[in-house]
Protein backbone atom coordinates (compact mmCIF):
# COMPACT_ATOMS: atom_id res chain seq x y z
CA UNK A 1 0.00 0.00 0.00
CA UNK A 2 2.70 2.36 1.00
CA UNK A 3 4.66 1.69 -2.15
CA UNK A 4 1.72 2.72 -4.24
CA UNK A 5 1.69 6.19 -2.80
CA UNK A 6 3.39 8.92 -4.85
CA UNK A 7 6.59 10.33 -3.31
CA UNK A 8 5.96 13.45 -1.26
CA UNK A 9 6.76 16.74 -2.97
CA UNK A 10 10.08 18.32 -1.97
CA UNK A 11 9.84 20.90 0.80
CA UNK A 12 11.61 23.51 -1.30
CA UNK A 13 11.38 23.27 -5.10
CA UNK A 14 14.86 23.33 -6.61
CA UNK A 15 15.44 26.16 -9.06
CA UNK A 16 15.52 25.09 -12.66
CA UNK A 17 19.15 24.83 -13.82
CA UNK A 18 20.01 27.77 -15.97
CA UNK A 19 21.75 25.89 -18.72
CA UNK A 20 21.82 28.84 -21.00
CA UNK A 21 23.76 31.01 -18.64
CA UNK A 22 26.10 33.33 -20.43
CA UNK A 23 24.61 32.78 -23.83
CA UNK A 24 23.71 36.41 -24.04
CA UNK A 25 27.29 37.59 -24.16
CA UNK A 26 29.30 34.47 -25.01
CA UNK A 27 29.57 32.68 -28.34
CA UNK A 28 28.92 29.01 -27.77
CA UNK A 29 28.03 25.80 -29.60
CA UNK A 30 26.00 22.95 -28.24
CA UNK A 31 25.40 19.68 -30.04
CA UNK A 32 23.74 16.34 -29.52
CA UNK A 33 23.25 13.12 -31.39
CA UNK A 34 19.84 11.71 -32.20
CA UNK A 35 21.16 8.33 -31.18
CA UNK A 36 24.32 7.63 -29.23
CA UNK A 37 24.15 3.97 -30.25
CA UNK A 38 24.32 3.47 -33.97
CA UNK A 39 23.46 0.06 -35.31
CA UNK A 40 24.90 -0.77 -38.68
CA UNK A 41 22.36 -3.00 -40.31
CA UNK A 42 23.23 -6.35 -41.80
CA UNK A 43 21.75 -5.55 -45.19
CA UNK A 44 24.98 -4.07 -46.63
CA UNK A 45 23.49 -0.62 -46.36
CA UNK A 46 25.26 1.01 -43.47
CA UNK A 47 23.67 3.62 -41.27
CA UNK A 48 23.75 7.32 -40.68
CA UNK A 49 24.67 9.45 -37.71
CA UNK A 50 22.53 12.52 -37.25
CA UNK A 51 24.00 15.33 -35.21
CA UNK A 52 22.14 18.52 -34.47
CA UNK A 53 23.01 21.48 -32.39
CA UNK A 54 22.62 25.12 -31.67
CA UNK A 55 24.90 28.10 -32.07
CA UNK A 56 24.56 30.88 -29.55
CA UNK A 57 25.89 33.85 -31.39
CA UNK A 58 24.91 37.13 -29.73
CA UNK A 59 26.96 39.36 -32.01
CA UNK A 60 26.64 39.48 -35.74
CA UNK A 61 30.05 38.05 -36.63
CA UNK A 62 29.37 35.22 -39.10
CA UNK A 63 30.11 31.81 -37.65
CA UNK A 64 30.99 28.52 -39.28
CA UNK A 65 30.27 25.06 -37.94
CA UNK A 66 32.53 22.08 -38.56
CA UNK A 67 31.48 18.61 -37.47
CA UNK A 68 34.16 15.95 -37.18
CA UNK A 69 33.31 12.31 -36.61
CA UNK A 70 36.14 9.87 -36.08
CA UNK A 71 36.10 6.16 -35.51
CA UNK A 72 38.44 4.03 -33.43
CA UNK A 73 42.11 4.08 -34.38
CA UNK A 74 43.71 0.97 -35.73
CA UNK A 75 46.92 -0.08 -37.42
CA UNK A 76 47.09 -0.03 -41.20
CA UNK A 77 49.42 -2.01 -43.41
CA UNK A 78 50.13 -0.63 -46.81
CA UNK A 79 52.10 -1.89 -49.77
CA UNK A 80 53.32 0.05 -52.75
CA UNK A 81 53.66 -1.54 -56.14
CA UNK A 82 57.00 -0.91 -57.77
CA UNK A 83 58.22 -1.98 -61.16
CA UNK A 84 61.21 -4.21 -61.39
CA UNK A 85 62.27 -5.94 -64.61
CA UNK A 86 58.96 -5.01 -66.18
CA UNK A 87 56.90 -6.70 -63.47
CA UNK A 88 54.85 -4.85 -60.88
CA UNK A 89 55.64 -6.17 -57.43
CA UNK A 90 54.47 -5.27 -53.95
CA UNK A 91 56.94 -3.62 -51.63
CA UNK A 92 57.36 -4.80 -48.08
CA UNK A 93 54.26 -3.72 -46.14
CA UNK A 94 54.62 -0.52 -44.15
CA UNK A 95 52.80 -0.42 -40.85
CA UNK A 96 51.07 2.74 -39.75
CA UNK A 97 50.44 2.48 -36.05
CA UNK A 98 47.17 4.30 -35.85
CA UNK A 99 44.82 5.75 -38.39
CA UNK A 100 41.18 6.37 -37.58
CA UNK A 101 38.98 3.64 -38.98
CA UNK A 102 36.46 6.28 -39.94
CA UNK A 103 36.93 10.01 -40.43
CA UNK A 104 34.45 12.45 -41.76
CA UNK A 105 34.11 16.18 -41.68
CA UNK A 106 30.99 18.10 -42.51
CA UNK A 107 30.99 21.85 -42.55
CA UNK A 108 29.06 24.88 -43.65
CA UNK A 109 31.75 25.93 -46.13
CA UNK A 110 34.93 24.36 -47.52
CA UNK A 111 37.37 23.94 -44.63
CA UNK A 112 40.03 26.03 -46.31
CA UNK A 113 37.64 29.00 -46.32
CA UNK A 114 36.80 28.57 -42.65
CA UNK A 115 40.27 28.55 -41.14
CA UNK A 116 43.83 28.64 -42.39
CA UNK A 117 46.15 25.70 -42.86
CA UNK A 118 48.03 26.14 -39.59
CA UNK A 119 44.91 26.37 -37.52
CA UNK A 120 43.36 23.26 -39.05
CA UNK A 121 46.64 21.38 -38.73
CA UNK A 122 46.91 22.32 -35.07
CA UNK A 123 43.37 21.15 -34.34
CA UNK A 124 43.69 18.08 -36.55
CA UNK A 125 40.53 19.00 -38.41
CA UNK A 126 40.18 17.80 -41.98
CA UNK A 127 41.37 14.72 -43.80
CA UNK A 128 44.55 16.51 -44.86
CA UNK A 129 45.40 17.22 -41.26
CA UNK A 130 44.71 13.80 -39.82
CA UNK A 131 47.29 12.50 -37.45
CA UNK A 132 48.27 9.16 -38.84
CA UNK A 133 51.07 7.85 -36.74
CA UNK A 134 54.11 7.26 -38.83
CA UNK A 135 55.75 3.91 -39.31
CA UNK A 136 58.28 2.68 -36.83
CA UNK A 137 61.81 4.07 -36.99
CA UNK A 138 60.41 7.52 -37.42
CA UNK A 139 61.13 10.77 -35.67
CA UNK A 140 59.67 14.21 -35.96
CA UNK A 141 61.67 17.27 -36.78
CA UNK A 142 60.98 20.84 -37.66
CA UNK A 143 61.50 21.39 -41.34
CA UNK A 144 60.94 24.55 -43.38
CA UNK A 145 59.46 26.11 -40.27
CA UNK A 146 56.69 23.50 -40.04
CA UNK A 147 56.62 21.58 -36.80
CA UNK A 148 56.06 17.85 -36.52
CA UNK A 149 57.32 16.87 -39.92
CA UNK A 150 57.70 13.12 -39.82
CA UNK A 151 60.92 11.64 -41.06
CA UNK A 152 61.17 7.91 -41.29
CA UNK A 153 63.04 5.29 -43.21
CA UNK A 154 60.44 5.91 -45.87
CA UNK A 155 61.93 9.36 -46.23
CA UNK A 156 60.12 11.47 -48.77
CA UNK A 157 57.85 8.53 -49.55
CA UNK A 158 56.10 9.00 -46.25
CA UNK A 159 53.80 11.67 -47.65
CA UNK A 160 52.87 9.43 -50.58
CA UNK A 161 52.02 6.60 -48.23
CA UNK A 162 50.01 8.92 -46.02
CA UNK A 163 48.08 10.28 -48.96
CA UNK A 164 47.48 6.71 -50.13
CA UNK A 165 45.95 5.71 -46.79
CA UNK A 166 43.56 8.63 -47.10
CA UNK A 167 42.81 8.03 -50.77
CA UNK A 168 42.09 4.32 -50.28
CA UNK A 169 39.91 5.01 -47.28
CA UNK A 170 38.07 7.71 -49.21
CA UNK A 171 37.44 5.20 -51.98
CA UNK A 172 35.87 2.90 -49.38
CA UNK A 173 33.70 5.80 -48.12
CA UNK A 174 35.43 5.56 -44.75
CA UNK A 175 36.97 9.02 -45.01
CA UNK A 176 35.00 11.88 -46.40
CA UNK A 177 34.87 15.63 -46.54
CA UNK A 178 31.52 17.24 -47.07
CA UNK A 179 31.87 21.02 -47.45
CA UNK A 180 28.09 21.43 -47.34
CA UNK A 181 27.28 18.77 -44.79
CA UNK A 182 26.20 21.15 -42.07
CA UNK A 183 22.93 22.88 -42.78
CA UNK A 184 21.25 25.53 -40.75
CA UNK A 185 17.64 24.48 -40.47
CA UNK A 186 16.76 27.60 -38.56
CA UNK A 187 18.56 30.60 -37.19
CA UNK A 188 21.17 29.16 -34.84
CA UNK A 189 19.96 25.59 -35.27
CA UNK A 190 22.07 23.27 -37.41
CA UNK A 191 21.95 19.66 -38.47
CA UNK A 192 24.59 17.34 -39.92
CA UNK A 193 24.14 13.85 -41.25
CA UNK A 194 27.09 11.50 -41.60
CA UNK A 195 26.78 8.33 -43.65
CA UNK A 196 28.38 5.29 -42.13
CA UNK A 197 29.20 2.55 -44.66
CA UNK A 198 28.60 -1.09 -43.78
CA UNK A 199 32.36 -1.67 -43.59
CA UNK A 200 32.80 1.01 -40.90
CA UNK A 201 34.59 -0.37 -37.85
CA UNK A 202 32.63 -0.94 -34.69
CA UNK A 203 33.50 0.63 -31.38
CA UNK A 204 33.64 4.03 -29.77
CA UNK A 205 33.38 7.04 -32.04
CA UNK A 206 34.11 10.64 -31.18
CA UNK A 207 32.17 13.52 -32.61
CA UNK A 208 33.24 17.14 -32.31
CA UNK A 209 31.30 20.19 -33.31
CA UNK A 210 33.55 23.20 -33.77
CA UNK A 211 32.46 26.77 -34.04
CA UNK A 212 34.75 29.06 -35.99
CA UNK A 213 34.69 32.81 -36.20
CA UNK A 214 37.16 34.77 -38.27
CA UNK A 215 39.23 31.67 -38.75
CA UNK A 216 39.56 31.03 -35.02
CA UNK A 217 37.93 28.20 -33.07
CA UNK A 218 35.72 29.83 -30.46
CA UNK A 219 33.85 26.88 -29.04
CA UNK A 220 33.69 23.12 -29.25
CA UNK A 221 31.30 20.46 -28.15
CA UNK A 222 32.53 16.89 -27.69
CA UNK A 223 30.34 13.83 -27.96
CA UNK A 224 30.89 10.10 -28.02
CA UNK A 225 28.83 7.41 -29.67
CA UNK A 226 29.00 3.66 -30.03
CA UNK A 227 28.74 1.91 -33.37
CA UNK A 228 27.76 -1.70 -33.34
CA UNK A 229 26.76 -4.16 -35.97
CA UNK A 230 23.54 -6.07 -35.66
CA UNK A 231 21.70 -8.67 -37.65
CA UNK A 232 22.51 -12.09 -38.97
CA UNK A 233 25.73 -11.06 -40.68
CA UNK A 234 27.09 -9.76 -37.43
CA UNK A 235 26.26 -13.09 -35.82
CA UNK A 236 28.01 -14.91 -38.65
CA UNK A 237 31.01 -12.62 -38.37
CA UNK A 238 31.21 -13.23 -34.63
CA UNK A 239 30.89 -16.96 -35.14
CA UNK A 240 33.57 -16.97 -37.85
CA UNK A 241 36.03 -15.20 -35.59
CA UNK A 242 35.23 -16.85 -32.27
CA UNK A 243 34.98 -20.43 -33.46
CA UNK A 244 36.74 -20.43 -36.82
CA UNK A 245 37.19 -24.20 -37.06
CA UNK A 246 33.56 -25.12 -36.47
CA UNK A 247 32.63 -22.34 -38.85
CA UNK A 248 34.81 -23.79 -41.58
CA UNK A 249 33.43 -27.27 -40.98
CA UNK A 250 29.89 -25.93 -41.17
CA UNK A 251 30.65 -24.17 -44.48
CA UNK A 252 31.91 -27.42 -45.96
CA UNK A 253 28.96 -29.45 -44.70
CA UNK A 254 26.55 -26.86 -46.11
CA UNK A 255 28.31 -26.99 -49.45
CA UNK A 256 28.38 -30.78 -49.60
CA UNK A 257 24.74 -30.95 -48.59
CA UNK A 258 23.73 -28.45 -51.28
CA UNK A 259 25.61 -30.47 -53.88
CA UNK A 260 23.97 -33.68 -52.74
CA UNK A 261 20.52 -32.08 -52.62
CA UNK A 262 20.91 -30.68 -56.12
CA UNK A 263 21.88 -34.04 -57.55
CA UNK A 264 18.86 -35.67 -55.83
CA UNK A 265 16.44 -33.04 -57.09
CA UNK A 266 17.70 -33.19 -60.63
CA UNK A 267 17.84 -36.96 -60.83
CA UNK A 268 14.17 -37.20 -60.03
CA UNK A 269 13.22 -34.82 -62.82
CA UNK B 1 27.35 -6.55 -52.91
CA UNK B 2 24.29 -7.48 -54.85
CA UNK B 3 23.14 -11.00 -54.37
CA UNK B 4 21.22 -11.75 -57.60
CA UNK B 5 24.43 -11.06 -59.52
CA UNK B 6 26.35 -13.50 -57.33
CA UNK B 7 23.72 -16.21 -57.78
CA UNK B 8 23.80 -15.62 -61.53
CA UNK B 9 27.58 -15.77 -61.54
CA UNK B 10 27.41 -19.04 -59.62
CA UNK B 11 24.95 -20.39 -62.18
CA UNK B 12 27.08 -19.39 -65.18
CA UNK B 13 30.27 -20.84 -63.71
CA UNK B 14 28.31 -23.91 -62.60
CA UNK B 15 27.03 -24.36 -66.16
CA UNK B 16 30.57 -24.16 -67.51
CA UNK B 17 31.80 -26.60 -64.89
CA UNK B 18 29.02 -29.07 -65.64
CA UNK B 19 29.59 -28.72 -69.36
CA UNK B 20 33.32 -29.45 -69.17
CA UNK B 21 33.34 -31.71 -66.11
CA UNK B 22 35.57 -29.41 -64.07
CA UNK B 23 35.22 -27.70 -60.69
CA UNK B 24 35.19 -24.23 -62.18
CA UNK B 25 37.28 -22.68 -59.44
CA UNK B 26 39.85 -21.30 -61.88
CA UNK B 27 37.07 -19.29 -63.51
CA UNK B 28 35.21 -18.22 -60.36
CA UNK B 29 38.13 -16.85 -58.35
CA UNK B 30 39.33 -14.42 -61.06
CA UNK B 31 35.79 -13.15 -61.69
CA UNK B 32 35.26 -12.52 -57.98
CA UNK B 33 38.57 -10.70 -57.75
CA UNK B 34 37.62 -8.67 -60.81
CA UNK B 35 34.34 -7.76 -59.04
CA UNK B 36 36.35 -6.24 -56.23
CA UNK B 37 36.23 -8.96 -53.64
CA UNK B 38 39.60 -9.20 -51.87
CA UNK B 39 41.62 -12.04 -53.46
CA UNK B 40 42.09 -13.86 -50.17
CA UNK B 41 38.35 -13.91 -49.49
CA UNK B 42 37.50 -14.80 -53.09
CA UNK B 43 39.93 -17.69 -53.16
CA UNK B 44 38.81 -19.10 -49.81
CA UNK B 45 35.06 -18.60 -50.22
CA UNK B 46 34.64 -20.11 -53.62
CA UNK B 47 36.37 -23.32 -52.53
CA UNK B 48 33.05 -24.39 -51.03
CA UNK B 49 31.44 -23.77 -54.42
CA UNK B 50 33.91 -26.32 -55.74
CA UNK B 51 32.94 -28.72 -52.92
CA UNK B 52 29.27 -28.46 -53.85
CA UNK B 53 29.65 -28.92 -57.59
CA UNK B 54 32.14 -31.76 -57.12
CA UNK B 55 29.84 -33.52 -54.66
CA UNK B 56 26.99 -33.62 -57.11
CA UNK B 57 29.47 -34.74 -59.78
CA UNK B 58 30.86 -37.60 -57.70
CA UNK B 59 27.36 -38.81 -56.86
CA UNK B 60 26.49 -39.17 -60.53
CA UNK B 61 29.87 -40.75 -61.41
CA UNK B 62 29.56 -43.22 -58.51
CA UNK B 63 26.26 -44.47 -59.90
CA UNK B 64 28.13 -45.11 -63.18
CA UNK B 65 30.90 -46.93 -61.20
CA UNK B 66 33.38 -44.40 -62.55
CA UNK B 67 35.19 -43.51 -59.32
CA UNK B 68 38.31 -45.33 -58.09
CA UNK B 69 38.07 -44.62 -54.39
CA UNK B 70 41.33 -46.39 -53.57
CA UNK B 71 43.64 -44.26 -55.68
CA UNK B 72 41.41 -41.30 -54.87
CA UNK B 73 42.12 -41.73 -51.17
CA UNK B 74 45.87 -42.01 -51.76
CA UNK B 75 45.79 -38.78 -53.76
CA UNK B 76 43.55 -37.13 -51.19
CA UNK B 77 46.05 -38.06 -48.45
CA UNK B 78 48.72 -36.17 -50.35
CA UNK B 79 46.20 -33.44 -51.08
CA UNK B 80 45.39 -32.85 -47.41
CA UNK B 81 49.09 -32.59 -46.59
CA UNK B 82 49.52 -30.23 -49.53
CA UNK B 83 46.56 -28.13 -48.39
CA UNK B 84 48.10 -27.80 -44.92
CA UNK B 85 51.35 -26.61 -46.46
CA UNK B 86 49.55 -24.39 -48.94
CA UNK B 87 47.43 -22.60 -46.34
CA UNK B 88 50.51 -21.92 -44.20
CA UNK B 89 52.38 -20.70 -47.27
CA UNK B 90 49.44 -18.47 -48.21
CA UNK B 91 49.34 -17.06 -44.69
CA UNK B 92 53.04 -16.27 -44.82
CA UNK B 93 52.73 -14.66 -48.25
CA UNK B 94 49.82 -12.55 -47.05
CA UNK B 95 51.88 -11.25 -44.16
CA UNK B 96 54.66 -10.41 -46.60
CA UNK B 97 52.13 -8.63 -48.80
CA UNK B 98 53.01 -10.98 -51.66
CA UNK B 99 49.83 -13.08 -51.83
CA UNK B 100 48.61 -11.19 -54.93
CA UNK B 101 51.87 -11.92 -56.71
CA UNK B 102 51.73 -15.62 -55.86
CA UNK B 103 48.13 -15.87 -57.07
CA UNK B 104 48.79 -13.98 -60.31
CA UNK B 105 51.97 -15.89 -61.06
CA UNK B 106 50.45 -19.32 -60.43
CA UNK B 107 47.50 -18.49 -62.65
CA UNK B 108 49.74 -17.23 -65.42
CA UNK B 109 52.08 -20.22 -65.32
CA UNK B 110 49.68 -23.10 -64.80
CA UNK B 111 46.65 -21.89 -66.69
CA UNK B 112 48.82 -20.55 -69.46
CA UNK B 113 50.67 -23.85 -69.86
CA UNK B 114 47.65 -26.16 -69.48
CA UNK B 115 45.47 -24.00 -71.71
CA UNK B 116 48.08 -23.93 -74.45
CA UNK B 117 48.55 -27.72 -74.31
CA UNK B 118 44.81 -28.41 -74.37
CA UNK B 119 44.23 -26.05 -77.24
CA UNK B 120 47.15 -27.49 -79.22
CA UNK B 121 46.12 -31.10 -78.67
CA UNK B 122 42.41 -30.64 -79.33
CA UNK B 123 42.86 -28.40 -82.37
CA UNK B 124 45.22 -31.00 -83.82
CA UNK B 125 42.58 -33.64 -83.30
CA UNK B 126 39.86 -31.52 -84.89
CA UNK B 127 42.10 -30.76 -87.88
CA UNK B 128 42.86 -34.45 -88.38
CA UNK B 129 39.16 -35.28 -88.26
CA UNK B 130 38.35 -32.60 -90.81
CA UNK B 131 41.09 -33.89 -93.15
CA UNK B 132 39.97 -37.45 -92.53
CA UNK B 133 43.36 -38.58 -91.25
CA UNK B 134 43.92 -41.38 -88.77
CA UNK B 135 44.90 -40.53 -85.23
CA UNK B 136 48.62 -41.14 -84.78
CA UNK B 137 49.60 -44.18 -82.76
CA UNK B 138 49.73 -43.23 -79.11
CA UNK B 139 52.59 -44.21 -76.85
CA UNK B 140 50.75 -46.23 -74.23
CA UNK B 141 53.83 -47.14 -72.21
CA UNK B 142 53.90 -45.59 -68.77
CA UNK B 143 57.07 -43.82 -67.78
CA UNK B 144 59.43 -46.38 -66.27
CA UNK B 145 60.10 -44.46 -63.07
CA UNK B 146 56.54 -45.17 -62.01
CA UNK B 147 57.57 -48.80 -61.58
CA UNK B 148 60.95 -48.21 -60.01
CA UNK B 149 59.54 -46.67 -56.84
CA UNK B 150 58.75 -48.58 -53.64
CA UNK B 151 55.33 -48.94 -51.93
CA UNK B 152 53.60 -50.62 -54.84
CA UNK B 153 49.82 -50.88 -54.65
CA UNK B 154 47.12 -52.41 -56.80
CA UNK B 155 44.39 -50.10 -58.10
CA UNK B 156 42.13 -52.51 -59.99
CA UNK B 157 39.51 -49.98 -61.08
CA UNK B 158 42.14 -47.80 -62.69
CA UNK B 159 43.95 -50.81 -64.11
CA UNK B 160 47.16 -49.87 -62.31
CA UNK B 161 49.79 -51.63 -60.26
CA UNK B 162 52.17 -48.84 -59.36
CA UNK B 163 53.92 -47.20 -56.44
CA UNK B 164 51.69 -45.07 -54.19
CA UNK B 165 54.25 -42.26 -54.27
CA UNK B 166 53.38 -40.63 -57.63
CA UNK B 167 49.63 -40.33 -56.94
CA UNK B 168 50.41 -39.11 -53.41
CA UNK B 169 52.87 -36.51 -54.73
CA UNK B 170 50.42 -35.44 -57.44
CA UNK B 171 47.71 -35.02 -54.79
CA UNK B 172 50.05 -32.99 -52.62
CA UNK B 173 51.02 -30.66 -55.44
CA UNK B 174 47.37 -30.06 -56.29
CA UNK B 175 46.64 -29.47 -52.59
CA UNK B 176 49.15 -26.62 -52.47
CA UNK B 177 47.68 -25.17 -55.67
CA UNK B 178 44.22 -25.50 -54.26
CA UNK B 179 45.11 -23.38 -51.25
CA UNK B 180 46.92 -20.68 -53.21
CA UNK B 181 44.77 -20.42 -56.31
CA UNK B 182 41.46 -21.43 -54.75
CA UNK B 183 40.90 -24.03 -57.41
CA UNK B 184 40.01 -27.67 -57.16
CA UNK B 185 42.91 -28.44 -59.45
CA UNK B 186 40.96 -30.63 -61.87
CA UNK B 187 42.65 -28.97 -64.82
CA UNK B 188 46.03 -30.22 -63.53
CA UNK B 189 44.80 -33.53 -62.09
CA UNK B 190 42.94 -34.81 -65.12
CA UNK B 191 45.79 -34.50 -67.64
CA UNK B 192 48.31 -35.79 -65.09
CA UNK B 193 46.16 -38.82 -64.31
CA UNK B 194 45.64 -39.51 -67.99
CA UNK B 195 49.09 -38.91 -69.42
CA UNK B 196 51.45 -39.54 -66.49
CA UNK B 197 49.71 -42.20 -64.40
CA UNK B 198 47.90 -43.58 -67.47
CA UNK B 199 44.76 -44.41 -65.56
CA UNK B 200 41.74 -45.80 -67.38
CA UNK B 201 40.09 -42.82 -69.03
CA UNK B 202 36.64 -43.78 -67.76
CA UNK B 203 37.48 -43.31 -64.08
CA UNK B 204 39.68 -40.22 -64.38
CA UNK B 205 37.09 -37.45 -64.04
CA UNK B 206 35.08 -39.12 -61.26
CA UNK B 207 38.20 -39.93 -59.26
CA UNK B 208 39.64 -36.45 -59.66
CA UNK B 209 36.34 -34.95 -58.46
CA UNK B 210 36.42 -37.26 -55.43
CA UNK B 211 39.94 -36.14 -54.56
CA UNK B 212 38.94 -32.51 -55.15
CA UNK B 213 36.05 -32.71 -52.67
CA UNK B 214 38.33 -33.90 -49.89
CA UNK B 215 41.07 -31.39 -50.62
CA UNK B 216 38.87 -28.34 -51.09
CA UNK B 217 36.84 -29.25 -48.01
CA UNK B 218 40.11 -29.37 -46.08
CA UNK B 219 41.23 -26.08 -47.63
CA UNK B 220 37.97 -24.37 -46.69
CA UNK B 221 38.24 -25.51 -43.08
CA UNK B 222 41.89 -24.49 -42.88
CA UNK B 223 41.30 -21.11 -44.52
CA UNK B 224 38.44 -20.45 -42.12
CA UNK B 225 40.39 -21.64 -39.11
CA UNK B 226 43.75 -20.08 -39.83
CA UNK B 227 43.06 -17.05 -41.99
CA UNK B 228 39.37 -16.32 -41.35
CA UNK B 229 38.86 -15.54 -44.99
CA UNK B 230 35.78 -17.68 -45.71
CA UNK B 231 32.58 -15.72 -46.24
CA UNK B 232 29.70 -18.15 -45.85
CA UNK B 233 27.12 -15.75 -47.29
CA UNK B 234 29.19 -15.22 -50.41
CA UNK B 235 29.87 -18.91 -50.84
CA UNK B 236 26.24 -19.91 -50.28
CA UNK B 237 25.04 -17.41 -52.89
CA UNK B 238 27.57 -18.71 -55.37
CA UNK B 239 26.85 -22.36 -54.81
CA UNK B 240 23.07 -21.99 -54.90
CA UNK B 241 23.42 -20.82 -58.47
CA UNK B 242 26.31 -23.16 -59.05
CA UNK B 243 24.64 -26.49 -58.33
CA UNK B 244 21.70 -25.69 -60.58
CA UNK B 245 23.94 -24.42 -63.37
CA UNK B 246 26.14 -27.52 -63.09
CA UNK B 247 23.19 -29.86 -63.67
CA UNK B 248 22.15 -28.04 -66.83
CA UNK B 249 25.76 -27.88 -68.00
CA UNK B 250 26.11 -31.65 -67.57
CA UNK B 251 23.01 -32.21 -69.73
CA UNK B 252 24.31 -29.99 -72.48
CA UNK B 253 27.72 -31.61 -72.58
CA UNK B 254 26.35 -34.62 -74.50
CA UNK B 255 25.61 -32.39 -77.50
CA UNK B 256 29.23 -31.63 -78.33
CA UNK B 257 32.24 -33.67 -79.38
CA UNK B 258 34.85 -34.21 -76.66
CA UNK B 259 37.67 -32.52 -78.59
CA UNK B 260 35.53 -29.48 -79.38
CA UNK B 261 34.72 -29.10 -75.70
CA UNK B 262 38.41 -29.45 -74.85
CA UNK B 263 39.34 -26.79 -77.42
CA UNK B 264 36.85 -24.31 -75.97
CA UNK B 265 37.93 -25.15 -72.42
CA UNK B 266 41.59 -24.76 -73.40
CA UNK B 267 40.81 -21.33 -74.83
CA UNK B 268 38.98 -20.26 -71.66
CA UNK B 269 41.79 -21.57 -69.44
CA UNK B 270 44.41 -19.78 -71.51
CA UNK B 271 42.47 -16.51 -71.50
CA UNK B 272 41.93 -16.59 -67.74
CA UNK B 273 45.64 -17.29 -67.22
CA UNK B 274 46.62 -14.35 -69.43
CA UNK B 275 44.06 -12.05 -67.84
CA UNK B 276 45.32 -12.84 -64.33
CA UNK B 277 48.93 -12.58 -65.39
CA UNK B 278 48.38 -9.26 -67.11
CA UNK B 279 48.08 -7.60 -63.73
CA UNK B 280 51.81 -8.19 -63.28
CA UNK B 281 52.68 -6.17 -66.36
CA UNK B 282 50.09 -3.43 -66.53
CA UNK B 283 50.63 -0.31 -64.49
CA UNK B 284 48.12 -0.51 -61.62
CA UNK B 285 45.60 2.31 -61.37
CA UNK B 286 46.66 2.88 -57.78
CA UNK B 287 50.22 2.10 -56.80
CA UNK B 288 49.23 1.65 -53.18
CA UNK B 289 47.05 -0.99 -51.62
CA UNK B 290 46.12 -2.09 -48.14
CA UNK B 291 47.88 -5.24 -47.08
CA UNK B 292 46.02 -7.71 -44.92
CA UNK B 293 47.48 -8.86 -41.65
CA UNK B 294 45.89 -6.34 -39.31
CA UNK B 295 42.26 -5.51 -38.79
CA UNK B 296 41.29 -3.00 -41.44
Amino acid sequence: MIAALPPPPPAVPAPAPERSVGTTDQVRIAAALTDARVRVDSSFQGASIVLYGAVFNPNDTPADVVVVVRGPDGPVRLVKKTRSNGVWLNSRPVLFEGAPGFYMTASTRPLSDIADFGQLRRLGVGVDHLRINAPEESRTVTRYGVRDVVVSRLGEDYLDFRRAVIRLREAAALYDTDPAGVQFVDRGLFRAEVELPAVAPTGRYFAEAWLFQNGEPVSVSNLTLTVEKVGIERDIFEFAHRRPWSYGLLCVLLAAFTGWAASRVFRRN
Amino acid sequence: MNWPLLVLLGAVVGFVSGLFGIGGGFLMAPILIFMGIPPAVAVASQASHVVASSTSGVISYTSQKAVDYKIGLVMAGGGVLGALLGVELFRYLRLLGQADLAVALSYLLFLGAIGTLMLYESLGQILRRVRGEMAPHKERRRPLWLYGLPLKMRFPRSGLYISAIPPFALGMFVGVMSAIMGVGGGFILVPAMLYVLRMKAGVVVGTSLFQIIIVTAMTTILQAGRNQTVDVVLSMLLLLGGVVGAQYGARWSGRFRAEELRAVLGLIVLMVGIQMGLELFVRPSDLFAFAPGVAQ
